[in-house]
């Protein structure tokens, strides 16, 4: 590569392809939010080698989907509220069950890793009301720090919850030992969040943050929401 | 596979089409390309040999025809149009699992991949911009993105095997679950093809570790014993020269 020019252009082919890491892939963000919006070259080699990527999905056979999944997308599009009444504001959390019920942010789905392990999955929003109001529901302040161990996992839910803006969407992290651990992402339904997440590790802190939906997870973008984590039981 | 004869518009016999057909890996698939249509080009005859393949109507339409019905459905996608969403699923529902399955190598993982990709395109379809680029480009990376994630997590939840970074079929995939492309797609699959097999095998190694394996360039070096540099270099020179040969048929 002889000029910064060119290697921005190598960046932008790794960037297709998903490839990058560390500093490249730091570089490359930088320079699709500097250099590339102004260089008319840059945009139409971005464009290209993008094109380029998708068509090498080209080179495997296509596979018929289940049909269930068209079925499990018509039910998760389908808007669900809450069979009764929610109180937004308050963050609560069933020790023995180790649910975190939270009323201001919420959301819908995705699986990921974390420490440890972490999944994000649509949750049973009854499920999820019923637990909350358990007798032994133990109401929890948002902002208190408190490092945990959670065995199981936790809930979050929510009604009211703001649709971010267009392109973007919420994304769960989990902070352990000062570590941010990527775990899915997730949408309002119609103002409602019920997502169970479950984990097996520790962690200290949930952090819901607004990014681009179409940029890679690499770091945690504005926050939009954080809590401690739920006391395990 | 007659299809194939006409749209390579080379006179082979049955046993090299059948090759093409079902390639192993995209080395195989250049090697075989190679031998069976060496410099052979998918230009407008191509497609027009193509015309008369498409399951009942007996033509296809052009790509260009259909990216712009696709921005068509985009827009009513936008307004909440569940008919639109679901044309849509039928158009790429095939090639996103195909993907996904390849790349994650776990059919309940490639659902899940699927899912989201669609369902983040019904709840946040502003995500796409028509200005910058063809639907099923942005289809297609969404769902590509998604199943590198996944990829990636499970790595860092436990030890992966080879299997992703590898076109052979997996032991678990049903070859009867295989799908007829859309029409409109045969004819691009073929000029991708063709347009892999002018690659050096460098260069469609790096492809598919990245692409297909999910990996990393860092990886990659790793992995290959040679300098990153090397690697950045052969991917850039793989992916120009890709798309110069696929322009050429555009």
């Amino acid at each position: 590569m002889s000029t910064d020019h060119d290697h921005i252009q190598e960046l932008l082919a790794g960037h297709a392809l998903r490839a990058l890491s560390g500093e490249d892939a730091a570089e490359a963000a930088r320079a699709l939010d500097e250099h590339v919006p102004a260089c008319e070259d840059c945009r139409r080699t971005l464009a290209a080698f993008d094109e380029t990527a998708a068509d090498l999905a080209l080179a495997t056979p296509p596979v018929a989907p289940p049909d269930l999944l068209l079925a499990r997308l018509h039910r998760d599009m389908a808007p669900r509220r809450a069979a009764r009444s929610w109180h937004p504001g308050r963050v609560m959390a069933v020790a023995a069950s180790v649910v975190l019920v939270v009323g201001v942010t919420g959301l819908a789905l995705t699986r990921g890793g974390g420490p440890g392990s972490a999944q994000l999955a649509a949750a049973d929003l009854n499920a999820a009301i019923a637990a909350a109001e358990a007798p032994d529901a133990e109401t929890r302040t948002v902002g208190e720090t408190t490092e945990v161990t959670v065995p199981d996992g936790f809930y979050l839910y929510g009604e009211d919850v703001p649709a971010p803006p267009p392109g973007q969407v919420y994304r769960l992290w989990l902070w352990s030992d000062g570590e941010p651990y990527y775990v899915g992402e997730f949408l309002p339904d119609d103002g409602t969040v019920a997502v169970r997440v479950l984990v097996d590790g520790e962690f200290d802190d949930v952090v819901v943050t607004v990014e681009d939906a179409t940029t890679e997870p690499a770091a945690p973008g504005a926050p939009a929401w954080q809590s401690p984590a739920p006391t395990a039981a | 596979m007659v299809a194939d004869e006409r749209v390579v518009g080379v006179d082979v016999d049955r046993h090299q089409l059948e090759r093409v057909g079902r390639p192993d890996t995209l080395e195989g698939l250049a090697r075989d390309l190679a031998l069976v249509a060496p410099g052979a080009r998918v230009q407008d005859d191509a497609v027009h040999a193509a015309e008369d393949i498409g399951p009942g109507s007996g033509r296809i339409r052009p790509v260009q025809d259909v990216a712009v019905e696709d921005v068509a459905l985009h827009r009513r996608l936008v307004g909440g149009d569940r008919e639109a969403f679901d044309e849509l699923y039928r158009r790429y529902s095939g090639i996103a699992y195909g993907l996904a399955r390849r790349l994650t190598a776990d059919a309940s993982l490639a659902q899940d991949v699927v899912h989201d990709a669609y369902l983040a395109l019904w709840r946040a379809p502003e995500a796409y911009d028509p200005d910058r680029g063809a639907f099923r480009t942005f289809l297609l990376a969404l769902v590509h993105h998604r199943a590198v994630d996944v990829i990636r997590r499970e790595e860092r939840m436990r030890a992966r095997t080879e299997k992703v970074a590898n076109l052979e079929p997996s032991a678990s995939e049903d070859v009867a679950e295989a799908v007829t492309d859309e029409s409109f797609l045969v004819v691009r699959r073929q000029q991708v093809r063709v347009a892999l097999g002018g690659l050096s095998p460098d260069q469609r190694q790096v492809l598919e570790m990245a692409y297909f394996g999910g990996k990393t360039q860092v990886q990659i070096a790793d992995e290959l014993q040679i300098p990153l540099g090397t690697v950045k270099t052969r991917t850039f020179a793989a992916l120009r020269k890709l798309r110069a040969a696929l322009e050429e048929t555009e």
